[in-house]
């Protein structure tokens, strides 16, 4: 199974990471909840709603580290019955991104965070030089969250600018 | 603050003679619990793959009906690393290659008391 990318330049760190981690599940996401790559979704709606929680909770532990500490927490991680997850900050040069993992126990925590800094190491070196960006604007977010999820999932989206074309049920 | 449980064993498999570095890491999440290694060893990379290889070999000794691993050595062109286990605790020895792996072992194999 291979990942899969909006942006062409995550694909190698990815999948190094899903490779020598032997994770389940891989996303890396914008802190706003936009999708750069995933590994192991299958539908569009998972992406969409593993994102928009990732966030969410990305900014929450961020907020109450700062509470806390001073400082943004950068890592989060919980352990279920069989699957476990974990969640980490990824900062680079010109972007900082949110990675999320779910592994279970062909791996390990241990693993998890060793080939997470590789991660992001990779993504350091791989990133594009940093392009000016015009602020996003709410309806410029929604296609460009359409978009990446249909780059992600090889559909198009519709020529109206509107929903997805993927199916969302 | 009380000493770690751990103490008295990393410090007894540390005066081995070649021995470059000792853990003792957990074997389902490969983080270390308590250690005692050189400067220059990343001991969060040897852990976490350490602990990964043991449990590996536990498996495969459990899957072809030879029970438990009682000791696991790995021996690499410039050292070795020895692992031992119990109770989901893994103790690992990273040595020279001049280093008396029989003494390392019979000291990891006493110390195995300690991780119950």
């Amino acid at each position: 199974m291979r990942t899969h990318v909006a942006e062409p330049w995550v694909e190698a760190p990815l999948q190094t990471f899903v490779d020598e981690a032997n994770a389940l599940f891989a996303l890396l996401l914008h802190p706003s909840g936009q999708v750069m790559g995933q590994f192991g979704f299958t539908r569009a709606v998972d992406v969409m709603a593993a994102c928009a929680l990732a966030a969410a909770i990305h900014a929450s532990a961020g907020e109450l580290g700062r509470e806390l500490q001073g400082k943004p927490f950068r890592e989060l991680y919980h352990a279920g019955r069989n699957r476990q997850i974990f969640i980490g900050d990824v900062p680079t040069t010109h972007h900082r991104f949110v990675f999320l993992t779910v592994f279970d126990a062909e791996s390990s925590l241990g693993l998890v965070r060793i080939y997470f800094q590789e991660l992001c190491t990779l993504l350091q070196h791989a990133q594009p030089p940093l392009l000016a960006q015009a602020p996003i604007a709410d309806a410029s977010f929604e296609q460009d969250l359409n978009r990446s999820l249909a780059a992600l999932f090889s559909r198009a989206p519709r020529a109206d600018g509107g929903e997805s074309s993927i199916s969302l049920a | 603050m009380s000493a770690s449980p751990f103490e008295g064993v990393l410090s007894l498999l540390i005066r081995q003679r070649g021995v470059l570095g000792c853990l003792v890491v957990g074997e389902a999440d490969g983080i270390v619990v308590d250690s005692n290694v050189q400067v220059g060893i990343q001991s969060n990379v040897v852990a976490a793959l350490a602990a990964a290889l043991y449990r590996k070999a536990r498996l495969c000794s459990a899957a072809a009906g030879l029970s438990t691993v009682s000791f696991l050595q790995l021996e690499a062109e410039r050292g070795h690393i020895c692992a031992i286990g119990r109770d989901g605790l893994v103790l690992v020895t990273l040595a020279e290659p001049r280093a008396h792996i029989g003494r390392i072992r019979g000291a990891m194999i006493e110390s195995l008391g300690t991780l119950a």
